[in-house]
């Protein structure tokens, strides 16, 4: 041995003493300054705040951007902003990862390797653009421009109006503006009950007895900063009334958890807790005369078409004790003004529709419509497009498997991803010969798209926001690119509107836009005066910086009175997969981190943890204790979820508020391809969802699936901040 | 025997650790070189010494920003297109410019990232340029002449009665 002890001793110590010196001293570091100064007279040092407006969910908030040395930092609520008030949720802090995400799509790009195989190589901006035009003008010149399908989520101001001009343009009537936690439902009731098809906005502020039917409302649920932030005025700011809240719904959300009373009903049966209220609030005279007046009604009617819902049967169907029921109608009729709301939990059942329209009716009956504290139809938001019907969706999927189509464009929506396999659109889309997407990041759709166009992140566009429910006034937030662009990428609208340039035809004349900032500005101004001009610099600068046109006076309230209203009975819900084999209803729920997975690729929202569970990136599926312990299921265990559909094997969180008969699965996981991040982390429950739908009003019943569940070993890989029994055990719910 | 040996080495190895610990201590933690060699032998001697330019002219932003701030490449650029142009410096100085990059000077100040230092109130608050960075007039190469150790500031807060709370520098 060369080595002596004595050395071996020294080169120890050296060695130690050595690693501990190199980790405090530094490196030289540089000073770089500018080659030219920046001309918007920005410091070095010093923050600079841009107001903008945020796209990561349809609730449409306005942000403050801090930026420095032209790098966006932070991202906070606009105090200006009429829907948020200042506040902002954990996903729009997180739309900074967006802009800096390591896996975005820098340059277009062109597919390379087999269809879906998700290779690519990056061309230039001209080949990019000539590829599309190519495709279009072959299509349009063999006569056949109506083999294009523009998918799209449902889009706002100048976009809507950019889109729906380049389809008729081009002359394809195939926009199919659909996503899976669609509206279409809550409208088609709001018609029936209100004559009103527009969402409305529910007064939380001013309301004294709030009664949710499964509304998330503080979470993911139309506009949750606004409503959490109207939820805590409900409770806190009036100096003599608590804002009193019951909630009703199988599983307890985190909505749900700041209630005072939690109700799991029957899976199915909110309906008809609803009617049986109704009944009860009629039998007693406690509902609004004024109403009964206006909507020429009559009660005796009414009651006769309750007749099948007496307590006594209503308790039996509901599951609920008697007096629990005639509890809550007598508060909700007397304690005024009182608030029911109604969510996707409810309304994705067979008998969804029957539900919403019967707690409408509820709100109806005691005078909640058209009242401070109720529901508010204000003027229709101007600039909101339409979402497109589930009837539609299943035409397209229809044409899709005739090949009808032959050009699919497919901007800021991931169907492949987001909607149920069991509508078969994943396999009929892959039919489509060319598929464009403009997706910012590589996303499931991306993947199999033949060219990507990349959009801008929203840090670096311009376009308008307008908020989906929330101001009782207009409404139009202005997005302002906050930082230059970090890549070889375009504005979408931009390249919408060269797209119509450059095809052979009309494209010029109805779109004669410079570019998509031209087009913005002038559809500010004809919201400001109507007139046609490009809105005053002055003006426009005035509007940058208050982030947005928000109108100060509250707009005047729309009573919506249709006449002849009258209950309709609710049908008895129907669910796939019988009993015996499936005994489970399966709740698919919104994630309050990541909603249905459009949020997924930000390591910020993956590592938040679920404020029910704790849990953190990945899917679970939570289970009563009591089912659990009857299937030997442990928390952690890894678990395999079956219905007639498929499985999916997810770690298993023992959740004690949720009723013994239903598991859930949040959704938004599972996805392949989108980053880094959100590739092959946990697994997308859509893929158990059966094909159940009411036919009647042709909507889809994502609520209507049984499952089995099986256990497969201990080793389910979750992470959890705690177990989420340890803070709720001794005081369970007896349900 | 054996287990006595591996305890000894043991007490060793601990005990030479500890020592390299305390060596530290005495060590002074800005070990960087306090006047490095720049890529362009800048003379503030010239240029603050004899042209006596403002320090506020170059570092404009000294007042309003917690950096001082560098000049920008085409400011520099935009003399010495006519002054000293034969000046070897100056020539690299504009191959820089023709190249489009800006000079890569080397920091002579430089405080850890969990220090909170304002330019702007230092120099609101009246101290001069000087005190801390020394006669830059009479430097041809910048040099530190400061500390910049914690105690170093602490004593010029406390002579001037100024905070010391831990989060008026460590926010």
């Amino acid at each position: 041995m060369g080595i002596k002890r004595r050395k071996f001793l020294q080169l120890t110590g050296l060695t130690a003493a050595g690693t501990m010196l190199s980790s405090c001293g530094k490196g030289t570091e540089k000073l770089i300054p500018f080659l030219i100064p920046p001309d918007d007279g920005s410091i070095p040092g010093v923050a600079n705040y841009f107001a903008s407006a945020c796209r990561q969910c349809p609730a449409g908030c306005g942000i403050l951007v801090r930026v420095a040395e032209g790098r966006a930092k932070k991202i906070e609520g606009n105090p200006l902003h009429p829907v948020n008030k200042g506040k902002i949720c954990a996903r729009g802090q997180a739309a900074l990862q967006d802009l800096y995400h390591p896996d975005r799509v820098r340059q277009p790009m062109k597919r390379v390797g087999a269809k879906g195989s998700g290779e690519f190589t990056p061309i230039s901006w001209d080949e990019g653009l000539s590829l599309l035009l190519e495709q279009l003008n072959d299509l349009k010149k063999q006569g056949h421009a109506d083999r294009l399908l523009f998918m799209t989520p449902r889009l706002q101001g100048t976009l809507s109006e950019l889109v729906w001009s380049f389809m008729s343009v081009y002359g394809s009537p195939h926009h199919l503006a659909y996503e899976m936690l669609n509206t279409e439902s809550y409208e088609q009731a709001n018609v029936a009950v209100c004559g009103r098809g527009d969402v409305p906005d529910y007064d939380l502020e001013k309301t004294q007895y709030l009664l949710s039917f499964g509304a998330d409302f503080l979470e993911t649920y139309l506009s949750p900063v606004r409503y959490g932030n109207a939820f805590g005025k409900m409770r806190q700011s009036r100096p003599t009334i608590r804002g009193a809240f019951t909630y009703v719904g199988a599983r307890m959300s985190m909505t749900a958890a700041s209630a005072d009373r939690w109700l799991p009903v029957n899976v199915g049966q909110e309906g008809v807790l609803a009617l049986g209220m109704a009944r009860l609030i009629l039998e007693q005279g406690l509902y609004s005369r004024e109403m009964v007046k206006n909507v020429e009604g009559n009660p005796e009617v009414w009651m006769k078409k309750l007749s099948d819902y007496d307590l006594h049967s209503v308790a039996e169907r509901t599951g609920l004790a008697p007096e629990e029921i005639t509890s809550i109608a007598r508060d909700f009729a007397t304690i005024q003004p009182s608030l029911a709301l109604v969510g996707d939990s409810v309304v994705f059942q067979s008998n969804g529709q029957d539900a919403v329209q019967a707690i409408q009716f509820l709100n109806l009956l005691v005078g909640n419509v058209g009242q401070p504290g109720g529901l508010l139809f204000c003027s229709p938001p101007v600039g909101q497009g339409s979402t497109s019907s589930f009837a539609n969706l299943l035409s397209k999927v229809d044409a899709l498997e005739r090949d009808e189509f032959h050009l699919a464009l497919v901007y800021r929506t991931n169907p492949v991803h987001g909607l149920p396999s069991a509508i078969r659109f994943q396999e009929a889309f892959k039919r489509v010969p060319f598929v464009v997407s403009f997706s910012s990041i590589m996303d499931d759709t991306a993947m199999h798209a033949d060219l990507i166009l990349p959009d801008h992140t929203d840090l670096e566009s311009w376009g308008d926001v307008v908020p989906w429910v929330g101001a009782h006034s207009q409404v139009t937030g202005i997005l302002q690119p906050v930082v230059n662009p970090l890549y070889d990428t375009r504005s979408f609208g931009d390249v919408l509107l060269a797209a119509a340039r450059g095809l052979d035809g009309e494209g010029e004349k109805v779109l004669p836009y410079k570019n998509y900032l031209d087009m913005l500005k002038q559809r500010v101004q004809r919201l400001i005066d109507g007139s046609s001009d490009t809105a005053s610099e002055k003006n426009w600068v005035e509007i940058l910086q208050r982030g947005g046109l928000f109108e100060q006076e509250e707009a005047v309230l729309d009573v919506p009175q249709k006449k002849g209203v009258s209950p309709v009975p609710v049908r008895e819900p129907y669910f796939e997969g019988n009993k015996e084999a499936y005994p489970f209803h399966l709740a698919l729920f919104a994630s309050p981190v990541i909603y249905d997975g459009r949020n997924a690729h930000l390591p910020w929202l993956q590592e938040m943890p679920d404020p029910m569970t704790t849990a953190v990136w990945g899917a679970w599926v939570e289970i009563n204790p009591k089912t659990a312990e009857s299937l030997g299921i442990k928390h952690g265990d890894l678990v395999m979820v079956e219905s007639t559909q498929g499985s999916v094997q997810v770690p298993a969180v023992i959740f004690p508020a949720i009723r013994p008969d239903t598991v859930a699965i949040p959704m938004g996981q599972g996805h392949h391809g989108m980053g880094r991040y959100a590739d092959k982390v946990g697994v997308n429950p859509l893929g158990l969802l059966a094909p159940v739908m009411d036919k009647e009003h042709v909507l889809p019943a994502w609520g209507a699936t049984r499952v089995r569940l099986t256990r497969i070993s201990d080793k389910g890989d979750l992470t959890v901040m705690g177990h989420p029994e340890g803070s709720y055990r001794g005081e369970l719910l007896e349900i | 025997m054996r287990t006595l040996l591996i305890v000894i080495i043991l007490v060793l190895l601990v005990g030479a650790a500890a020592a390299a610990l305390i060596g530290i201590y005495f060590i002074p933690l800005d070990t960087g070189d306090p006047s490095p060699v720049q890529p362009i032998a800048f003379s503030h001697k010239v240029h603050a010494g004899e042209n006596e330019i403002h320090c506020l002219y170059c570092h404009r932003y000294a007042q309003v920003s917690k950096s001082a701030g560098v000049p920008d490449l085409e400011t520099c650029k935009n003399y010495h297109i006519i002054i000293a142009r034969d000046n070897p410096e100056v020539k690299k100085l504009m191959e820089y410019w023709k190249k489009k990059e800006p000079v890569p000077w080397v920091k002579v100040h430089d405080l850890p990232d969990y220090v909170y230092f304002q330019h702007k109130m230092h120099v609101h608050a009246g101290v001069a340029c000087t005190f801390c960075h020394g006669d830059v007039a009479t430097m041809d190469r910048i040099r530190r002449v400061s500390s910049l150790k914690m105690g170093w500031c602490l004593g010029c807060h406390r002579t001037n009665k100024v905070s010391i709370d831990c989060w008026t520098c460590h926010i």
